[in-house]
């Protein structure tokens, strides 16, 4: 008989789990690797910003709402305000979320920004400007998910507390009204 | 079960057939038949969403945050982020009324969407149209793709026309591009003007449109009395296109000093196009 495996989920979306870490180590790869190759500023400055551009929107767009459920956005309503919206799904589909999905989807997210931090202070070091604004540009971008997503899920986990305190009162006050009737 | 079947089953169907298999198999003695039941809720395989304070169910304009070529952390919201949002079915005002599972859409439609969106974003901004006089409203579906694109390209046809030290030129032009649409917002902010940040970003990106074409005709041409034609031209229609934004967003009295440094940095990329050589 073979082991039942009962917690050993593997990927639910290995597809996207793998465009997730697709751009993101294509940017970092091809900027550290690129000092040793390319020697035009300009073609490493497009490519690596470009890559973290379609790492951002993948990330935003696609391994967001697939993974984890979630996403966020702005808008500008009808006052001419802005205003940030943050969205996540319902109680029962974040509890079905895949585990490794969601620990993946994590962890990359800030294991990037961490490698792109340490790049900048390496350039720091280097006295380069102009690969600086390289990484400040990716780090920017990373920060800006890693921002929106955490808002995200903070929304999501006091829904969560909201969402079980109503039902709580609400079996509550059914079982009262059901102790009461069969009295 | 199910038998090398190749589409997966949605819960509710497996369900269905074991019922269905339950009453075939107890055949024995006669079993009533159900009624029909009421068909289940669509599950979609990834599912929909909803926020469980039973709101009714989001109707985003969906929008995504497309990298900013002037680095800025967006979420500093303005108004107080509505959260698990609570939207109100009448968002979708203009024209946009993606439908509420915009989570389950495929990937091509996303794409397609951003794509239509940055070519109408363009077209309100850089020709002529009748909402120009409600900037408010124009650019209301703000984006930051199509600046990002614009901007790379004309660092890299400055890039390209430059005959020597192509790296400093592209990096030059991209900072001074950035650097200047963020302070250009920043100026309008503190003059006490009511504008949204991304949103002055995402105008002063697309007015980069003109001096784009500018800067390809004069990388093509290399006449010295073409190229001020050209770029004059491509620069009083940049202008022109920033012009009625800008200025609605600020007090009337402060108007010259919101609209001036726009200019100026217009008129700035204007010289670098002439004099790259």
């Amino acid at each position: 008989m073979d082991p039942v495996q009962p917690t050993g989920e593997n990927y639910a979306n290995p597809k996207t789990c793998f465009f997730h870490v697709l751009f993101k180590a294509a940017a970092l790869a091809f900027y550290i690797l690129s000092a040793i190759f390319i020697d035009s500023f300009v073609i490493i400055f497009v490519v690596t910003v470009f890559l973290a551009a379609l790492d951002f929107w993948v990330v935003k767009n696609v391994s967001g709402r697939i993974l984890v459920g979630l996403r966020w956005w702005n808008e500008i309503d009808e006052q001419g305000e802005s205003v940030w919206k943050f969205e996540c799904l319902d109680q029962e589909s974040l509890a079905r979320m895949n585990k490794k999905d969601s620990w993946l989807f994590w962890w990359t997210l800030y294991l990037t920004a961490v490698a792109w931090i340490f790049l900048g202070i390496f350039s720091l070091i280097r006295f380069q400007a102009d690969y600086l604004l390289v990484v400040g540009v990716c780090l920017t971008l990373s920060i800006a998910n890693i921002v929106g997503f955490t808002k995200c899920r903070k929304d999501a986990k006091k829904q969560i507390q909201q969402f079980a305190t109503q039902t709580i009162a609400s079996r509550f006050t059914s079982s009262l009204q059901s102790a009461f009737s069969v009295v | 079960m199910s038998h090398g079947d190749t589409i997966p089953l949605h819960s509710s169907a497996q369900s269905d057939i074991d019922e269905i298999e339950n009453l075939i198999n107890a055949g024995s003695h006669p079993v009533t038949v159900l009624p029909a039941r009421p068909p289940s809720p669509p599950r979609a395989s990834i599912p929909v969403s909803f926020v469980p304070s039973a709101a009714p169910p989001p109707l985003p304009s969906y929008q995504k945050v497309p990298p900013s070529t002037a680095p800025t952390p967006p979420p500093l919201p303005i108004a107080p982020a509505a959260a698990g949002s609570r939207l109100g079915v009448g968002i979708a005002a203009d024209g946009f009324g993606s439908p509420p599972d915009t989570l389950t859409e495929p990937v091509l439609d996303t794409v397609k969407r951003d794509l239509s969106r940055i070519v109408s974003n363009l077209k309100l901004v850089v020709f002529p149209n009748p909402f120009r006089e409600d900037p408010g409203k124009a650019l209301r579906d703000w984006d930051l793709w199509g600046p990002f694109f614009f901007i790379i390209f004309l660092g890299l046809v400055l890039s390209w026309s430059a005959s020597v030290k192509k790296s400093e030129v592209f990096a030059v032009a991209f900072a001074v591009l950035a650097a200047g649409a963020v302070i250009l917002t920043l100026n309008v902010l503190l003059l006490g003007g009511h504008i949204i940040f991304f949103q002055s970003l995402s105008l002063l990106g697309y007015c980069l449109f003109p001096l784009d074409i500018g800067a390809l005709i004069c990388m093509l041409k290399d006449n010295v009395v073409i190229k001020i034609v050209v770029v004059s031209i491509t620069l009083a229609w940049s202008s022109w296109a920033a012009y009625p934004f800008m200025s609605a967003a600020v007090n009337p009295r402060r108007k010259a000093l919101a609209l001036y440094p726009v200019f100026l940095m217009y008129i700035s990329v204007g010289f670098l196009i002439i004099a790259i050589d």
